[in-house]
């Protein structure tokens, strides 16, 4: 291979899919090279190290076309190495590299998988793989930063569909590697959702405009959200999903967790940001919050979860949810996101969106969003919620439920404060409202 | 097969940060009084937040624990309090599902005399088994072997009765050492690594090597025929499996500890026993020289090996590589009961050793995770867990887990008479006062900062892959050194004084770089061609990146 290192290290960096952008990257190498068309352009599946100036590295996928002198994303310029990759799976492919093999297989009963492929679009929107639609009917995702493991979309997707959760796309196929450098899922074929409008367009559209109507929807929204985490709970057999009781210190290590981040991110809170006003300098009260919300009772069981849920993630297809993306939030490692958690977490990032909607609608419609709209959709959405979900899967009680939520909201809302504030200062003032709201709820409630 | 939760990475071990622990002590999860395999799993999420990479377990096998299990009778079963093969195997997938590797103890020097083998051996002379120990009909051979545990045994011979001969034991009499001058032993003892090796584990602490072979004229110490089945072993290891560790224990001289590395292609990992007391010596004198000293004395190591470092361990504190001058000192500092000396060491924890002082036990955790390898922290030190010196033997170093101020200390829900030792309860180091869930809790406690302090350590695998080179100042009261790693560069500098210390170090290598302390990200002024002062708190300690002005906002 005669690929020039720093002309691979110069595309990667520049990709929208690249999560590192902040650190020093100081080499690069193609540890493998898996062809999966011979003949030209030649189309090749490359696993690609990319090392920091700490010595540390991620291994990113690359979809090469055409010579592999020159490194570019395949699948960038056409989509014929989309189209390999499904016919591959097609017909269950088992294909040789140099330091291991890739595998593509077809999942059991997926009519669509047959079809022809006709037109072909990417999708740029994602942030941490690239995907590709063909003909409005399937979608292909591309996994970008690999980790070792089965992807939890994978997963998730498989056993949702298994039992009997139908409020998901389904599956149609997948491929992952493994040899030498790991053991990794690659990408996956899903059904597209086509005529469907996004949950957080919808929000943003009926807010203002038809908020009982939408207020309705939510509540469909919970109970479809209760299916869900009933299904996730349902198999005791499944090691990878079984239902647990958390740890004795299950909680003390929540409270842990959820506290350092709170420290970490007031520690270097802007001093001149206006916006910040109402919890400035009051890191130490929100922690002593934290540590009452967490000073006693039961945390329920763990469960594997959404992992990153929010309106984002919906849509509404023919007067019902569809459940989108389960492999949780890109930052965190996969070891994390495949971690069992209490469903409320979910149920938190839910209701966090709830706010984002309500003051987003107002920002950039101007729309006239009714002052106890957040609070109505939270409590319609939880309302069904908690009249569906398998009960045994919450912490005993409603005072135990809503301090858990409280927790977890509270975690959501100090990560989205260094979110604003690393990316849109503008929107800072949602994550304050949200923190100075659970300190008075907390206060209130003590 | 269990899926791969790893990337391929034959290397691994040396960016790792390793937790050791007792599984007798650390939770009871069927409550009969003794930890087990299924508590072990119960306590995962834990290790997993902590950050630990790899977990080492004491001796899990079949055994009448009259050494702790270092007594084993049977190398393919699990001690029944323990639990089964198959919890044992839950358990390492449960680990390798977060992340986490294991390792586990293996003692192949001797076997426990109940064992099947050595009962056959001492029966039947010209049986199967007659030659699988070290028999003499004299007890005058190999007189320039030591005697190890000189509290307890008089020879390394032991009449008897039955077979009417004396066998080799370089331990306890109960613990006849294994004949590898026999094929057979050497065969047998490759068939249990691969046991367990099958069954996902990632690799072994091999216990006492240094003693596997006899020679007439020699002290029986790290002989060349030992290396030599070393070298074979983990040719078997490699060929079949991949990323696995060995891990040797060899109470030594680094000179000799190095031999156990071979080419690269004996253990990847040894102990680095020397390096240790010194540390402490160094806090109590208040001076560097003796870790400068003994680093210098450290010879080079290949590239794919790595030592293993550590401050406490299951053990007592061995002070068997040091001077008698230097064990004196170190018996008049940290040993002032009798009580507290152990054959020819200290069985004290970290916390009593360092009289609860928190400063010291991060200092020491910052020179520990510091130095060239990979650190081995002892389960309940990372909560300052106290020791009992009214126990017999190690056994005040090995009471159970302090998980809560609840019954039992969290650890089982056993009656208390029923449990295996009883948790501490004095007013000090007691279950009430120090435990898991209430550090977890308290923001400033020493688990909470140990936690952030491996995740520190782990962001920079210059700590484990860097080079090392020392910066000894005018000031001998500070430790101080640098390790570089591709484009890292580390600045480590320890004040090991009760007192305010200033210090002038000569960085005009680095001149127009910035330090940029690592705990706070607060960067400190550019180096000059001039020696750089810094001033350090009483036992305080800077750990500094240092950057390129342009790279520093």
């Amino acid at each position: 291979m005669t690929m020039d290192e720093q002309a691979l290290i110069d595309y990667v960096t520049r990709q929208r899919w690249f999560g590192a952008k902040s650190r020093t990257v100081s080499h690069s190498e193609v540890l493998d090279l898996v062809t999966i068309r011979q003949a030209e352009p030649q189309l090749s599946v490359a696993l690609v190290e990319i090392r920091f100036d700490t010595g540390a590295h991620d291994i990113y996928q690359l979809l090469f076309s055409g010579s592999v002198d020159e490194p570019f994303d395949g699948l960038a310029e056409d989509a014929s190495i989309a189209r390999e990759i499904v016919s591959a799976m097609r017909t269950g492919l088992t294909l040789q590299g140099s330091q291991g093999v890739a595998e593509f297989h077809p999942a059991e009963d997926f009519s669509a998988l047959g079809r022809e492929l006709g037109a072909a679009r990417l999708v740029s929107s994602e942030q941490s793989n690239s995907s590709v639609v063909f003909d409005d009917a399937l979608i292909l995702k591309v996994f970008r930063h690999l980790e070792p493991g089965i992807n939890p979309e994978l997963e998730m997707l498989r056993f949702l569909t298994d039992h009997g959760f139908r409020n998901v796309p389904a599956l149609g196929g997948w491929y992952g590697y493994s040899g030498g450098p790991m053991t990794a899922t690659l990408g996956l074929l899903q059904e597209y959702v086509a005529a469907a409008v996004g949950g957080w367009e919808l929000a943003l559209g009926e807010i203002a405009s038809a908020p009982e109507s939408f207020l309705d929807r939510l509540g469909r929204l919970g109970e479809v959200t209760a299916n869900m985490h009933t299904a996730l709970g349902a198999d005791a057999n499944d090691a990878a999903f079984a239902p647990e009781e958390p740890s004795v210190e299950s909680l003390g290590l929540l409270t842990a967790t959820v506290d350092e981040e709170i420290a970490r991110v007031f520690l270097s809170l802007p001093e001149d940001e206006e916006r910040l006003g109402p919890i400035l300098g009051r890191g130490e009260e929100v922690r002593e919050q934290l540590r009452l919300l967490t000073h006693a009772g039961s945390s329920g069981r763990v469960i594997r979860t959404h992992g990153d849920y929010h309106l984002g993630q919906t849509l509404w297809q023919n007067s019902d949810w569809v459940i989108l993306d389960f492999e949780g939030e890109p930052a965190r490692t996969l070891v994390e996101r495949r971690r069992k958690r209490s469903p409320l977490r979910d149920v938190a990032g839910m209701l966090r969106s709830f706010a984002y909607a309500a003051t987003t609608a107002e920002q950039t419609r101007g729309a006239d969003v009714p002052h106890d709209w957040e609070e109505r959709a939270r409590e319609r959405f939880l309302e069904s919620y908690l009249e569906t979900v398998d009960a045994t899967l919450l912490p005993p009680g409603e005072a135990a439920i809503e301090r858990l939520l409280a927790v977890f909201e509270l975690e959501k809302a100090v990560y989205e404060l260094q979110y604003e504030l690393d990316n849109r200062p503008d929107w800072v003032g949602i994550p304050v409202a949200g923190i100075e709201r659970l300190m008075q709820q907390a206060a209130e409630a003590l | 097969m269990s899926e791969q939760w790893f990337e391929r990475d034959p290397l691994w071990f040396k960016r790792a940060v390793f937790y050791e622990i007792h599984i007798r002590g650390f939770f009871d999860g069927n409550d009969d009084g003794s930890g087990d395999f299924r508590g072990l799993i119960d306590k995962l999420d834990y290790l997993e937040w902590l950050g630990v990479d790899c977990l080492w377990l004491l001796p899990m096998y079949e055994s009448p624990l009259r050494d702790g299990g270092y007594d084993i009778s049977n190398f393919f079963g699990l001690h029944p309090d323990y639990g089964s093969v198959e919890d044992f195997r839950e358990f390492v997938e449960q680990a390798h599902q977060r992340g986490m590797r294991v390792i586990a103890d293996l003692v192949m020097n001797h076997t426990s005399a109940d064992h099947p083998w050595f009962q056959e051996s001492r029966a039947d002379r010209d049986g199967p088994k007659g030659n699988w120990y070290v028999w003499s009909d004299t007890d005058e051979r190999y007189p320039e072997a030591r005697v190890i545990f000189i509290d307890s045994e008089p020879s390394n011979w032991t009449l008897d009765q039955l077979r009417g001969e004396y066998y080799w034991h370089r331990f306890f009499h109960h613990q006849p050492d294994l004949n590898y001058d026999n094929p057979e032993v050497q065969e047998a003892m490759l068939e249990v690594l691969r046991f367990w090796l099958d069954l996902g584990i990632d690799g072994f602490r091999l216990d006492a090597v240094p003693y596997l072979f006899e020679r007439e004229g020699t002290n029986g110490e790290n002989l060349p025929e030992t290396h030599e089945y070393l070298k074979r072993i983990r040719a078997e290891v490699d060929s079949r499996y991949t990323d696995r560790l060995l891990l040797a224990e060899a109470n030594q001289w680094p000179e000799d500890v190095v031999q156990y590395f071979g080419e690269g292609d004996e253990c990847q990992m040894a102990f680095h026993f020397p390096v240790m007391p010194r540390m402490f010596m160094a806090v109590r004198r208040e001076d560097a020289t003796p870790i400068y000293e003994i680093l210098d004395r450290t010879p080079a190591i290949p590239d794919n090996c790595q030592w293993g470092l550590f401050l406490r361990n299951h053990d007592e504190l061995t002070l068997e590589m040091v001077t008698d001058e230097e064990r004196d000192y170190m018996y008049a500092e940290y040993a002032k009961d009798p009580r507290m000396k152990l054959n020819l060491g200290i069985r004290r924890r970290l916390a009593p050793l360092l009289d609860a002082g928190r400063d010291e036990a991060e200092l020491l955790h910052a020179i520990l995770f510091s130095l060239p390898g990979s650190p081995v922290l002892y389960y309940g030190d990372e909560i300052g867990m106290g020791d009992n010196v009214y126990l017999g033997d190690r056994d005040g170093v090995r009471t159970p887990m302090h998980w809560s101020g609840d019954r039992n200390a969290g650890f089982s829900r056993a009656d208390w008479a029923q449990l295996y030792l009883q948790p501490l309860m004095d007013p000090v180091y007691g279950f009430q006062a120090v435990n898991v869930e209430a550090q977890l809790r308290t923001p400033n406690s020493l688990l909470r900062w140990l936690q952030r302090f491996i995740a520190l350590r782990k962001e920079h695998p210059v700590f484990g892959l860097g080079s090392y080179k020392p910066l000894p100042a005018e000031n001998t009261r500070i430790f101080a050194h640098i390790r570089t790693w591709e484009e890292d560069i580390v600045l480590c500098v320890h004040n090991l004084a009760r007192s305010a210390q200033a210090v002038q170090l000569d960085l005009s290598e680095y001149a127009g770089m910035v330090p940029v302390e690592m705990l706070g990200r607060t960067a400190f002024p550019p180096i000059g061609e001039l020696p750089y002062l810094l001033t350090l708190a009483p036992r305080g300690f800077f750990w500094f990146q240092l950057r390129q002005a342009e790279h520093v906002e």
